[in-house]
This record gives C-alpha cells, structure tokens and sequence, in this order.
C-alpha cells in the first residue's frame, strides 16, 4: 500500500464507520478494517516492507489509521448504543402486554390486613354469611330484639337464621372451636338493613379481631395491637387514640380514632380539622361472652376489635362515596395501581 | 342527646370553657358530637309592645303597626298573620342586627314606611318556625332586651349516649357525670311542695294490673290549673333541646323529663272517670287516638293506662287526645311511674312510634326518681299555672329493687388496664360516681346506686374506673407471643393466592353485593339464589346463585361508560337453599369484552367469538395449570350463553363450572356490539394447595429434534381429535405437540382446513438422529392420515 493508499483507506473507513446504522452493520466495518483478515494488518504488512526512506512516513500514516479508525468505532458504538442517531427502534411504542389486573380497594385493605396481622401471630379464621341468631346476637350478649340493635337492621331468614349484621359472630365460633390462647382475624361480608347512602351500604366488610389469653389482657395490650396496625396500615407516625364507648359484647369498650395521616394530626380537610379520624370500636371482652362459649371467666382474658373495610379504604385512599366501591366502573378500579 | 350549658350551671360548678368540658365529656365515654351557639347576636333586639294595627293600603297580608320599644313609637309594616294590638313582641329597631345575617334599616314597604322589624323565631335563630310573632309575657316591660325575657347566649352541647347509659339522658345526669370528673358538688332543683288542704287518695285511685310490666305508679292531683304560655325561659330552654312548647302543663312535664331524665305525662283529670286509674294491658285490637291524631289498634301484649271506660294513653310511649291538657284544663293528674324495657320495646316497635318519654323507659329509668320527678313538676305548676298540689300521692309498687352489690379486685382492675390503679383511686373514683364502697381483703364490695342498672358486674366497675382515669394515661404494649396458629387458614391464605394470580393473569377484580335484583337473578334460571324475606329495595332481594349475573351486568355498564375493553373476574360467596336450609358456595367469576386480550398494535379488526372464548378458557386454562390441576372442556349449553360458543369446564375430570359467549339476546339487552364471554368455575376446585410430591423430573441431557406437519382435515375435526389421534400413536420419544398454524382457502378445498403442528422427540438415553426423527413423523404422518382422513399438505 502507498502512503496515499493509506491515506484514502482511512478516510474511507472513518467515513464508512460513521454512517453505520446499526451495531452488526457497525461490527462488519470493524471487521473489514481492524480485523486479523482486515486492512489493518495489511497496513503494517506496507510497513513492515517499506523503504527506509519511507519508513517514517507509512509508520505516522499507520498510526494514525490504527488510532482514528479505531476512535471512530467506539464514537459510533457509543452513539447507536445510544440510539441518538440513525434507525434504532421506537421506544415510544406501547409495551407488548395485553391488559394487567388490578385489586380492587376492599381487598387491597383485607390482604393487607392480613399480612399485616399475620406478623404478630393472627390467623385467618371465618364464619358463614348466613348466621344463626345465636351466633351473631345472643352468644354476643346482645338480646335479638334489643333497641341497640336498633341501628343495625337485620335482615331475618326465619327466627332463627339471619345474614350477620357484624364479623363478631366468628369470634364465637373460634372460640367454640379451640382452647386459649387465641389470635385471629376474620374479614368477611356482612349484611344491615341501611339504606345505601354516601357513606352506607346494605352490604359492607369487616375485620373482627380477637386475642384470649389464659390470664387478664389489658387495655394497654389492645391498645398496642391497634397501634402497630394503625402504623402499618396507614403510615408510621400514626397514632392512635381511645374513647371510652359501649358494645355489649365488650367491658370495658372503646372506639378508636387515628391521627389524621393526611396533615400528621394539625387538622386539614380529611379529618375535618380535627387531627383525628374515627374509625372503630374495641374493647375487652365482656365475660358474659367467655361464659356463653364454656370458657371460665375468672382465668381467660382477652381484647376483641372491629373495624369497617370500607371505612379504611375511603379514608386510605382518599375516596368520597361508599358507592364507588360496589359500581366496578373501571376508570374508578383503574386508579388502584 | 342535647345540653345548653348554663342550665347545665344550675346543678354543678365546673371551672372550665366549653371546649374543655367537651373534651373531658368525650374522653369519660360521653361523646360530645358537637356545640351549637344560641340566642347569640341578638344584642340589638328588644321587646316592643303593639300599640296599634292597622290595614296596609297596599298589601292586603301586610299590616302597620305602631310600635312601642320603650322611649317612643314608631311605624312598623309587620307580615305576620298573629299580630294584634297589646301584643309584646321580639322588635328589632333600625341599627340591630339579627342572627340570620340581616341588619335592619329604615325601609319603605310598599310605600310605607318602616322603623324596624317584628320577628319571628327563624328571624332569631331560636327555630325554624315561621308562623307567626314571637311573643312574649305580656307583663314584660316594652324596651327590655330581648335576652333577658328568653336567656343570655349559650352553647349547647350534643351528646351521644350509648343505650346503656340511660342515667345520663338528662340535664341532672349529666351533671352527675359532670360533678364526678371535675371533683365538684351536685345541686338537686327545688321539689318541696307546699300542698294544699285536699288529699289526693280523695281523687285519685291507681289500679296496677301488672307490677311486672309497671313496677311503680305514682299520681297526683292538682286542681286550679290555669293553662297557658309557658314563660320565655322554660320554652328556650325545651326549645334549645328541640322540643316544642306547647302549653305550660305540658312544657312542664316536658322540662322534668329533661330535667331529671324521668318521663311524667299529664292528664285532664275530668277526662279521667272517677280519676280511677287502672294499669292493665290492652284488648286486642282495642283502638286509641294518640295525642299525635293517630288512631291506633292495640293488641293484648301493650300496657295501657286506662280508667273503667276506655284506654286513655299507651303507657310509657304517648298519651291519648282524649284526656289531652287542653286550654280549658283545671284539673290534672299528674303521672310518674316506670314501665319495664322490654314491653315498651316491644310497643314502639309494634307501633311504629316513639317518643321523648318511650326513648327513656326503653332503656330503663330509675324506681327511685318516680316521686322526685313527681314533685319537682308539681312545684313548677304550682309556681308557673297557679296549681294547687293536694296532700300526699298515690304511690303504687311491690317494694323498691334490692339495691345490686358487686365485688371489684384491685389487681383485677390493674391487670385490665394495664397500668398499676391504687386503692384509694378506685374508691375516690367509684365515690364520686355515687357508688357505695366498703374495703374487703382484695378490695372492694361495691354497692351500684339505683340509676345505675347498667352496672351489674365487675367489669363494669373496671370501666368506670378506666374511663374517669382516662384512656390516655394507658400506654400502647404489645401482647405477648405464644398464641400463634390458633386456626387453620390455608383456605383464607389460598384464597388471596388465587386472587393475586388472577390479578397476574391480566384480569382486574371487581366487588359486588351479595343480593341482586330478581330480574339480575333470572339470568341463571338454574342457579336462582335465595330470596330475601325482608328486603331494603327490589334491586336488592335475592342472594345471588351465581356471580355471573352482576359480571354480565357489570361489563354493560363498563360499555356504556365508554371503557371498551374490560377483562375483570370476581372471587365471592353464592347462595342456594335445599333440604338442610340455606348454604354457601365460592366461586371464580371472569368476563372479558373488547380487545383486552389483544396488542395495543392490533385492536382495529373487530374480535370474533372464538377469539374472545379462547381469551377466556386461556385464563381459566392457566390459572387451572398454575394450581396443579388440569382442564379439559365438554359440551354445555344454557340460555345465557350461545349455543356453539359455550363449553362446561371439567377440572380433573369433574365438572367445576361453565364458559361460553354471551347469546345474543343477552349481547343485545346489554348493547354490547362485540362478543363478551363469562366463565365461572368453583373455587373449591383450586382451593387445596396442590399437592407435590418431593423430587424433579431429571432435565433432559440429550438436545431435542422438532418436524413439522400441516394436516388438511375436514371442518368438523377438531383440535382435540387430532391430539387424541396422535396419543393413540405409540411413540414414546414423542414429547411435545404444538399447534401453530390454521389455514383455509388456498388448495385445502371447501369444507377443509389445514392445521400446521410442530412435533418434538427427545430421548433421555442418547441423541436423535435425523433419520430417526423423520420415521418418527412418518409413523405420526400415516397414524392420523388413516385415522382421520386427512391429508398431508406438501411445503
């Protein structure tokens, strides 16, 4: 090869190298100039049998094909790796997947709760929707036909079979079930004769909770239980806070409220201002409760709490009308990412 | 329940503002809902006295009156219908403004002149009543402030009380609560009667027929009533509670019954034969018109009040017209007594009416305050309608209930709560709630004052104690840790596992009620629910059989909102009734319409039924494979479903439920343009984790070989035929089939189609030669060329 030879060569190939539109394009002119069958061997080969008197020059002018043809790959690997220039694919274009799923709110907070729970021990336990009014009133000290009951319609099958109007009926059949010591949740439907409004539903979930020890159980350990779910559930620096209340399945009972987690508890919209949001009830189980299931009362003691699902939901997900949940539209669904 | 604080004042002291007597009410189990401020803003306004009235000229409903506001008279255009000369009235003078946002200035009314404005009760904030003037005592001097005829501003609370606490459903019991958390004295109201010469037992005999369901029956008697307007005061006050005054005998009933949370009711006592007064169930079906203008049938299970002739008031609930106090009224009789709970529970449900005096007997009230109650109304006759009181009373009962004693431990009371509580705390608290404490080794026996029946044991008294104390001084443990695994939940945890692979599977989940209307429920005629007896709205009547309806329903809606391309399932409870009642079922609900199922680069084409029902046995195919189970598909028909396009899935052999495309029918009832298939299998079927033995298959060693072969077959041999002819082929090396091509028209000729497999062969032992692969698919070749008729597509 002449100097000349040389010379074109590598303009050649800088050229050639820089118009390459893709990497196998790319590796072809690399092979075709810096290979071990390439030009670039036969460049040294041209040095390699020059004349003395040229020797110098050919060494520069290889060189140079070695350095710049040798940049101008890496130049162009870099750019098409890039996909700044040239023909590389699309990436705007949708995604290859067909449709993804979603869970819906209600059971976004039932899994969650589960998990939550199942971290300091609780089980899952369940009852039927279709109750007897045992289960459900009576064995919860509460008389059928009580004016307590007064807000919470039941719809009767016959006298004695109804739709539970609460969880709390589970704890009864847990309790029929096994011995102390106890720790389950009981998420599930239940059923009042409400008419449906922005904020009740004839038909609405909850998780019933219930921890019997062999020996008392204090409000401080209900109060601890709800806390921990309370962070877990809603954010860290929640906290939580009891007023005293009347359930009568419960003595004492309470019903709990969460720091707001929207404003951290300085009161904004969500909370109405007041730092707070109430949520559920709980309490320490009634004995009259423990004597109905033939635990003694005098040596068993335990907490039991119930809270609304959607009652969680609406508030943990910013959402204004109970309705919402039950119409399955999927722009509403669709948000739940 | 509600509260205006400076009545309140009257009973207890409390050093503190609204806001923090609300607070310490709330957290001691009393929840305060909220604090309304009355007969605030009303500075400006006076009493102004009517001089004269005269017609407008302009305005036939308009009147002009000339009105007296203590230095001089003005002019006043006035539109209410009750004005009339020597009326004393709330005026408001030009300058003053008045709680409802307007300020009054001086104003030509159809041409007259206006100095003010006379109001009426809405205009004052006091109620929303507009019919006429409020009126005033007619002694009040003209020009007073109008605050010093019905009260100075206050705030009235609103207070939750929970049905047990019953004691605290008056002014005077929540000023018990209120003495006991700020540690202060309770003041009772005046009862001392001054009574006159006659004795009550002269006019007034009771007869109890029951003692069981009215313990005590108490009546009086007063005669020289004069019936009239209550004065300012007592009808803000029962008008701050949200009763409306009536007249001054039943106001006063009204006031006690808030006073001290006792229900009384008052008869006309010439309406009263011989004032005998007999207690006894009603007759069925016996009528009364109650004081609400209602004519009601009884039934022998409600307590009357009755005299020989007729009935005269249900007992405990609401009185009747007949012996109404009316404006003529100069005899009463005067009632106070207890009904039990449960037979006034009973009335008001029967009935279908409640009131002030049901709600308390409802949730009982106490023996002990029947006379109180009794004497503080008569006192307030005597002093507000110039009653004379007679001696004595008619006092009617078995003997007081034995007061209840109850054993507290103080390790107890420190083990519930979770703190260390003192002795003397316990018993300072228990005191200042009006219990009665004696020390005994372990603590304390416990003695519940008469008004506290909802204290019956121990736990209770740990309540009082942890309430007065205060939920915040506990602090947050947590429980100990050994009770872990009390129940099998496999099912529950399952049951989230599927949800969450149904969810991987492409599919969103939806939530729907458990009933539905009888119409939704008609959709499955074989699987209709259960009925509900006792609906809260036709939409909702029947507990569903199937969650297919609500899916099919719920994609329609989704169509017409414009969300075209749905892909949704729904895990839920079904319910059927049978021989042994009424049971539950779960199932797996899934429906997808539009082209979900497609690339986003290809949705213009419209989607075909096959093509949406191989979407949806896929995602019943796979999530059937992923819980360890297999699926095979046998024909099935149903209405809802079109025939042809619908098959009954089998899982492990048996049969689990059903899929198919919507029948047209049902496409057009939903307008659905494209094709939408439902499918719905028992969960039962996949519920158990699938069972898996220790051990893997040995990963083949030896590389794979794969021949093609494209088959032209008659239309109606299907896939699965095809597969069934291959596996009656011996050909162990065989290891898998693989449909990948269906092709029509060309040279397959009418009525046939060419369906293109790939076979593989492996062998664990050694490497396959070509030969052997292309005897391998010979042997499959002419297998299914016999078997089917078929031929074999050459290129």
């Amino acid at each position: 090869m002449t100097p000349d030879d040389i010379r074109k060569s590598t303009e050649t190939a800088v050229a050639e190298i820089a118009a390459a539109t893709d990497s196998d394009s790319l590796e072809c002119l690399r092979i075709k100039y810096l290979g071990k069958k390439g030009m670039l061997p036969l460049v040294m080969k041209a040095l390699g049998s020059a004349e003395r008197s040229q020797k110098a020059e050919i060494g520069k002018l290889a060189n140079e094909f070695k350095v710049r043809v040798g940049d101008a790959v890496k130049a162009r690997t870099a750019a098409l790796s890039q996909g700044a220039q040239g023909n590389g694919i699309d990436y705007t274009l949708p995604g290859n997947w067909k449709s993804f799923g979603l869970k819906h709110p209600i059971y976004r907070v039932i899994s969650d709760s589960i998990k939550i729970f199942s971290r300091i021990g609780f089980s899952v336990a369940e009852g039927p929707d279709i109750e007897t009014a045992y289960h459900n009133f009576e064995a919860l000290n509460t008389p059928a036909h009580h004016p307590s009951l007064d807000g919470q319609d039941t719809f009767w099958f016959d006298e004695k079979t109804l739709l539970r109007t609460q969880t709390s009926p589970v704890q009864i059949r847990v309790m029929e079930s096994v011995k102390p010591p106890i720790r389950v949740i009981t998420p599930g439907c239940c059923y009042r004769r409400d008419t449906t409004d922005a904020t009740h539903s004839a038909n609405f979930y909850q998780i019933e909770g219930l921890y019997v020890d062999e020996r008392h159980v204090s409000i401080a350990e209900l109060k601890g239980t709800i806390t921990y779910f309370a962070q877990a559930m809603m954010g860290k620096d929640v906290q939580v806070r009891f007023r005293p209340h009347f359930f009568p399945f419960t003595e004492p009972s309470v019903e709990f409220d969460f720091s707001c987690h929207v404003c951290a508890g300085k009161g904004c919209r969500v909370c109405k201002q007041s730092g707070w949001i109430e949520i559920s009830g709980a309490g320490i189980v009634d004995p009259r409760v423990f004597e109905k299931v033939g635990y003694d009362p005098a040596k068993v003691g335990g907490f039991a709490f119930g809270m609304g699902v959607e009652r969680i939901a609406m508030i943990k997900y910013g959402i204004p009308d109970i309705r919402m949940l039950y119409e399955n539209d999927l722009r509403f669904l669709g948000q739940f990412k | 329940m509600k509260v205006p604080l400076n009545w309140l004042r009257e009973y207890v002291e409390f050093d503190d503002d609204v806001q923090g007597l609300a607070d310490k009410l709330t957290f001691s189990g009393i929840e305060v809902e909220g604090i309304a401020r009355v007969r605030d803003g009303l500075e400006g306004v006076i009493v102004g006295e009517v001089t004269e009235v005269k017609d407008h000229p302009g305005a036939d409903r308009l009147k002009i009156c000339m009105v007296n506001d203590g230095r001089e008279i003005v002019q006043v255009v006035c539109g209410a219908p009750n004005v009339k000369e020597g009326d004393r009235a709330a005026f408001a003078p030009v300058g003053a403004k008045l709680p409802v946002g307007i300020k009054i200035k001086k104003a030509k009314v159809r041409g007259e002149e206006s100095f003010g404005m006379l109001c009426a009760e809405d205009e004052l904030g006091l109620s929303d009543d507009h019919s006429g003037l409020f009126l005033v005592d007619p002694e009040t001097p003209a020009g007073a402030r109008i605050n010093d005829v019905i009260g100075e501003p206050d705030d009235v609370l609103d207070l939750e009380i929970t049905w047990n606490r019953s004691d605290c459903l008056s002014i005077l019991g929540i000023a018990r609560e209120v003495a006991a958390l700020y540690g202060t004295d309770l003041r009772l109201p005046d009862a001392e009667l001054c009574e006159s010469e006659s004795r009550c037992t002269e006019k007034v005999s009771v007869e109890v027929r029951s003692y069981e369901a009215c313990p005590r029956y108490t009546a009086r008697y007063l005669s020289g009533v004069e019936v009239g307007q209550s004065p300012g005061w007592m009808k803000a006050r029962l008008a701050a509670c949200g009763i409306r005054p009536i007249n001054n005998i039943v106001d006063i009933t009204n006031y006690v019954l808030l006073e001290t949370g006792h229900p009384l009711h008052a008869f006309d006592y010439t309406q009263v034969k011989d004032g005998g007064i007999i207690v006894r169930y009603a007759e069925e079906k016996e009528k009364i018109t109650t004081l609400d203008g209602a004519e009601r049938e009884l039934d022998d299970r409600i307590l009357v009040i009755a005299d020989s002739d007729k009935p005269l008031a249900v007992a405990g609930v609401m009185g009747g017209a007949g012996s109404e106090i009316g404006d003529t009224t100069s005899r009463v009789l005067l009632e106070s007594a207890t009904f039990a709970a449960p037979g006034i529970h009973r009335t008001v449900s029967k009935l279908g009416l409640t009131s002030e005096s049901s709600h308390r007997f409802e949730r009982g009230v106490d023996f002990d305050w029947v006379d109180f109650a009794s004497r503080r109304a008569a006192k307030l006759m005597a002093e507000l309608a110039g009653a004379e009181v007679s001696v004595g009373v008619v006092d009617r009962h078995e003997g007081p209930p034995q007061a209840r004693v109850v054993d507290l431990s103080v390790k107890t009371v420190s083990d519930v709560m979770g703190i260390e509580v003192h002795r003397e705390d316990c018993a300072s608290i228990l005191s200042s709630l009006q219990f009665s404490v004696f020390e005994t080794d372990i603590g304390f026996s416990v003695t519940v004052p008469s008004f506290r029946g909802d204290v019956t044991i121990e736990a209770d008294l740990i309540e009082e104690i942890a309430r007065m104390k205060g939920l915040d001084a506990i602090p947050a443990a947590m429980p100990g840790c050994h009770a872990v695994g009390t129940v099998d939940d496999q099912r529950s945890l399952r049951r989230e596992e599927i949800r969450d692979q149904l969810i991987g599977l492409g599919l969103t989940e939806t939530v729907n009620y458990s009933f539905l209307s009888k119409k939704l429920s008609e959709m499955l005629p074989d699987q209709p629910g259960v009925p509900l007896p006792n609906p809260v709205s036709a939409d909702y009547s029947v507990m569903r059989g199937s969650l297919a309806p609500q899916m099919v329903d719920m994609l329609g809606r989704n169509l017409s909102h414009q969300n075209h391309d749905c892909a949704c399932f729904e895990i839920g409870k079904v319910f059927s009734s049978g021989r042994g009642g009424i049971s539950e079922g779960e199932r797996i609900c899934v429906g997808l319409i539009g082209h979900a199922g497609r690339y986003a680069l290809d949705r213009v084409s419209k989607t075909k039924d096959e093509e949406v029902f191989l979407w949806g046995k896929g995602i019943l195919e796979a999530l059937i494979a992923i819980n360890g189970r297999s699926m095979d598909l046998e024909p099935f028909s149903a209405s809802l479903l079109k025939q042809g396009a619908c098959a009954r899935v089998m899982i492990d052999g048996a049969p689990r439920g059903w899929i198919g495309v919507l029948s047209d029918a049902a496409r057009k009832e939903y307008r659905m343009i494209e094709p939408a298939v439902v499918g719905e299998i028992d969960l039962e079927a996949v519920i158990e984790s699938p069972v898996r033995e220790a051990g893997i298959d040995q990963i083949p060693v030896f590389p794979a070989i794969s021949r093609d072969i494209a088959i032209v077959v008659s239309e109606d041999v299907a896939h699965g035929d095809i597969l069934e002819a291959v596996q009656g082929i011996k050909c162990p090396e065989l290891t898998r089939i693989e449909l990948f091509d269906i092709f029509r028209g060309g040279g397959t000729g009418d009525g046939r189609k060419s369906m293109a497999y790939s076979f593989t062969f492996q062998a664990s032992d050694r490497t396959l030669t070509d030969d052997e692969a292309n005897g391998f698919r010979d042997r499959l070749r002419d297998g299914i060329v016999s078997k089917l008729n078929a031929e074999i597509r050459e290129g």
